[in-house]
């Protein structure tokens, strides 16, 4: 007795389909899954991918999440939207975006900080090869230079497959944002660069920015702002991730400010992540501008920076 | 002594920015902000305004999706706990309101949200008289009767988001059944956006192809494929996701936006959101369900006359007199 369904639909081939523009955000805690759910959303709305996996601790949660963004699916372009504990819902993932990693606790040093989070990212990373070894990961979580250096040891993937989203994309795009403000006129019309570390120390090519001074100060202090007043920032992050996402996938070779590794440029000796502009393909990042950095902020740079931990892997 | 922007920047004309499709949003939960990010991700403004109670979240909420303008193209994206910021607003989205929590009903809601609705909705009027009101708030078709009562508007212009979510779910999950993309599965939901919605199963196609012509039982119960209980699910759908998550937020800020897109571009699609419906199919109360309607730029411009069955006549009444039984003890 045939079914309503066969009734109605006669099949004409059999293949499996593979997704061309798979994309996996992920990992575990309440604050990353914010992130997640910020990218998720973007990359969903943009409709960048034939396929979005969700990968976490299947809490309820996270259930919750996947589902009523399927209710959604009448409104995008994104035919499978799935999530699970096990990775293998991640394969054939042309990019993975890791969120991982656990806060800081009060009191707790920053080494501290970084060998719990590669207790975590050892598990993990081993994991996201297995299941996804041709993708290109883009790392998010903080300290995200010194995690993005960690994923690429642990991961062993080539150096152009993971990326820091650094400082970059977003304290650009937040940069950006003020000086378009003060000039009146879209951020996208304003160019400027932070680069350097994510967080306090990051140094702008104000040389490269064609627009007006605003006080350096102003820019740090937008994520601890919007940190104090609403308790986490997630919003920004997900369009920035989903920025350097659309990049990788349409091929676009953009330019971003993205945390690479930097030993033997610009006079240093240490195998340091730090955020530069980076061409942002297909392949990954596929090269890194030559910027030229004035002595001053040369001597400001982060390379061999003092507090930064000797880790181990 | 000019400053870097006037040596930088030559101003031609002298006119202030007038913005020709803001958007406001009351409310900065997860719906609200849901909706937010749904219509900066689609372009549909050029100017967003929030407003909230919570002054803190408002601001927090508001930078973060400043911070990311470099990635949209809505220019301005304000916020405050004053209705001023509103003014001239093309469409306000109200959100405001309690929430459902775990197993409690939409309509438990009323009366809260009803004094909520009295202290924002004569404000919001005043300062965009000309603007469309979009009723997102639950009980949805309750709450939008409500505010077309307090805001003086025509009935056209105040609409309840109503089973525009439900019928998205509906054609999502009968997709997922057929394997098919929703937007190639036509089905609709009307009444109630809850409990006791109306599925409107001789109208479920797929390419034309009535569902109901290859099994005449679809939807019944003595459909062996119970099919009904797609209709359950969906009924069911936002008290699991509540259950799972705490509250929902994506699916609905989609819908809502898929009616912002309608009304702001003029596209006269039609979609199922709840508006008066004295004097259809014999009712005679001043109720709010949710019929097909065509969505313009000046709101409902027309209704689509659905020829109900008796059975889904009788149901869509029964919605009515649930509702109407609620409303009537409003103060």
């Amino acid at each position: 007795m045939a079914t309503l369904e066969e009734k109605l639909i006669a099949p004409v081939a059999d293949e499996e389909t593979v997704p061309n523009n798979k994309t996996t955000v992920g990992v575990p805690g309440w604050l990353n899954q914010l992130i997640d759910m910020a990218c998720a959303i973007s990359v969903l709305g943009k409709s960048l991918v034939d396929e979005l996996a969700l990968v976490d601790v299947l809490e309820d949660k996270l259930k919750g999440e996947t589902m009523h963004l399927q209710h959604g699916s009448l409104c995008f372009q994104t035919p499978n939207i799935m999530a699970d504990e096990d990775y293998s819902v991640i394969s054939n993932s042309k990019t993975v975006v890791v969120t991982a990693g656990v806060l800081q606790q009060e009191g707790e040093s920053r080494l501290n900080l970084v060998q719990r989070n590669i207790n975590v990212f050892k598990c993990i990373i081993s994991q996201l090869v297995k299941y996804s070894p041709d993708s290109t990961i883009i790392e998010v979580s903080s300290p995200v230079d010194i995690l993005t250096y960690v994923t690429r040891e642990l991961s062993g993937l080539p150096k152009h497959h993971v990326i820091g989203s650094g400082c970059n994309n977003l304290n650009s795009a937040r940069f950006c944002c003020h000086v378009a403000e003060k000039v009146g006129i879209h951020p996208r019309s304003c160019r400027g660069w932070i680069w350097g570390e994510h967080g306090n120390s990051s140094v702008s090519g104000w040389s490269g920015v064609h627009a007006v001074a605003v006080k350096l100060g102003r820019k740090v202090e937008s994520t601890y702002d919007v940190i104090k007043l609403k308790g986490y920032t997630n919003r920004a992050t997900g369009s920035s991730v989903t920025d350097l996402t659309e990049s990788m996938l349409k091929n676009l070779s953009r330019i971003h400010p993205m945390s690479t590794m930097v030993k033997e440029m610009y006079g240093t000796e240490n195998k340091v992540f730090l955020s530069l502009p980076c061409f942002l393909n297909a392949q990954g990042f596929t090269s890194v501008t030559n910027w030229k950095l004035k002595d001053d902020l040369r001597g400001r740079n982060l390379m061999g920076h003092p507090e930064r931990p000797k880790i181990h892997l | 002594m000019s400053t870097v922007k006037e040596k930088l920047i030559e101003n031609l004309i002298g006119e202030e920015k007038i913005s020709q499709s803001k958007i406001t949003i009351v409310g900065t939960g997860a719906v609200g902000m849901a909706c937010a990010i749904c219509i900066l991700l689609k372009d549909l403004a050029d100017e967003l305004a929030l407003v909230d109670v919570a002054v803190d979240k408002l601001k927090g909420e508001t930078m973060d999706l400043q911070h990311g303008s470099l990635f949209f193209n809505t220019p301005k994206i304000t916020s405050g706990k004053d209705y001023s910021v509103s003014a001239n607003s093309k469409l306000v989205i109200v959100t405001a309101g309690a929430r459902q929590q775990e197993g409690e009903s939409r309509l438990a809601l009323v009366q809260r949200n009803v004094n909520i609705m009295k202290s924002i909705i004569p404000t919001i009027v005043h300062h965009s008289p000309d603007c469309k009101m979009l009723i997102v708030s639950n009980p949805v078709d309750i709450l939008t009767y409500v505010v077309w009562k307090l805001s003086g508007l025509p009935a056209t212009r105040v609409i309840g988001s109503g089973c525009n979510l439900d019928s998205a779910r509906f054609r999502y999950l009968i997709g997922e059944k057929l394997g098919v993309h929703p937007t190639s599965c036509h089905g609709w939901i009307i009444g109630e956006h809850g409990d006791s919605s109306v599925p409107l199963w001789s109208g479920v196609n797929v390419a034309g192809v009535a569902l109901k012509s290859l099994d005449p039982k679809l939807g019944t119960d003595s459909d062996k494929d119970q099919w009904k209980n797609i209709h359950k699910q969906v009924i069911e759908s936002g008290y699991q996701i509540i259950k799972l998550k705490g509250y929902t937020s994506w699916a609905i800020g989609l819908s809502v936006t898929d009616l912002v897109g309608s009304i702001l571009k003029n596209l006269r699609r039609v979609h199922p959101v709840s508006t008066m419906v004295k004097g259809l199919y014999g009712l005679k109360e001043e109720i709010f369900l949710s019929i097909p309607c065509v969505l313009g730029q000046n709101g409902i411009s027309d209704i689509v006359k659905v020829n109900l069955n008796s059975e889904e006549e009788a149901l869509f009444k029964k919605s009515a007199d649930i509702l109407w039984n609620i409303q009537k003890e409003l103060v």
